[in-house]
């Protein structure tokens, strides 16, 4: 049953990153995008995969996202088509060939064991370890953020 | 609790595969950088998505976190540069299509 669970919600992933291909107008492209997201998040919850899943859909997501839904919004009249077939006959080869690797190795090697994911985040990092991690990770945002107000100060001048 | 065997990972792998590949198109195909970066968002994800099977090998589980939490922060960080740029761009050239940037005489 969780099985079917899962290949529905990768099934509506990959549709809704068809869409983001398919659609003409940037708005209706990032919110497909967004969807993508949510659908690939929701895959790591039914893993009990909680803490990611809430990281992808409220950073990423409901962050950047939200942030790139608003910029589309904005720049939405673009209605030129901008699928390119040549590339496409590419893409479909490299899936079939990459789809064939997949299926034979699991022709190659049935005996492959199953494993459960057992995921606690108490065990996740020591104390110390954990500080550095989240202090690092704040200067990096911090940097980011100055580097952006710079480039953006520099943007106006010229 | 569903279990990861070779069913499972190859499902995950395939669409995590699929995803990144339409990303790849939705790039080359783009015409201007708001669907660039709405592709690159596109591959972020599947790379999310290929970290899953991390979290089954019992050793690798708090690594496999440790990477997810550096993976979202850094990929926000680079699509926030890019949104920094997308506007600079506008600002400078009043376009945002791809043909507009030039460097050094390339076309990108």
């Amino acid at each position: 049953m969780e099985v079917w669970v899962l290949i529905a919600l990768a099934g509506i992933a990959v549709l809704s990153s068809l869409g983001v291909l398919l659609s003409k107008d940037n708005f209706y492209s990032s919110l497909y995008m967004s969807a993508t997201l949510i659908f690939v998040a929701s895959i790591y919850a039914i893993f009990s995969l909680q803490p990611v899943f809430v990281l992808i859909v409220f950073i990423f997501v409901g962050a950047i996202g939200i942030v790139t839904v608003a910029v589309a919004a904005t720049y939405r009249s673009d209605p030129e088509s901008q699928f390119s077939k040549p590339w496409a006959v590419l893409v479909v080869i490299t899936a079939a060939v990459v789809g064939f690797a997949i299926y034979s190795y699991k022709m190659l090697n049935p005996e492959m064991s199953s494993s459960v994911i057992k995921f606690e985040l108490i065990n996740f990092m020591s104390q110390s370890e954990y500080l550095i991690l989240v202090l690092s990770l704040v200067a990096l945002v911090v940097l980011l953020l100055l580097s952006v107000l710079k480039m953006v100060a520099g943007g106006t001048e010229n | 609790m569903l279990a990861i065997d070779m069913t499972t990972a190859s499902i995950i792998y395939i669409t995590s595969f699929v995803i990144l590949l339409i990303g790849y198109l939705t790039a080359i195909s783009s015409k201007d950088v708001i669907r660039l970066l709405i592709s690159l968002e596109l591959m972020f994800g599947a790379v999310f998505m290929a970290l899953i099977p991390l979290f089954s090998v019992a050793l690798l589980a708090n690594a496999a976190f440790g990477i997810a939490i550096v993976t979202i922060f850094t990929s926000s960080g680079e699509l926030l540069i890019l949104i920094a740029a997308i506007a600079i761009l506008d600002k400078q050239k009043r376009d945002i299509h791809t043909k507009t940037i030039k460097i050094g005489g390339d076309r990108v």
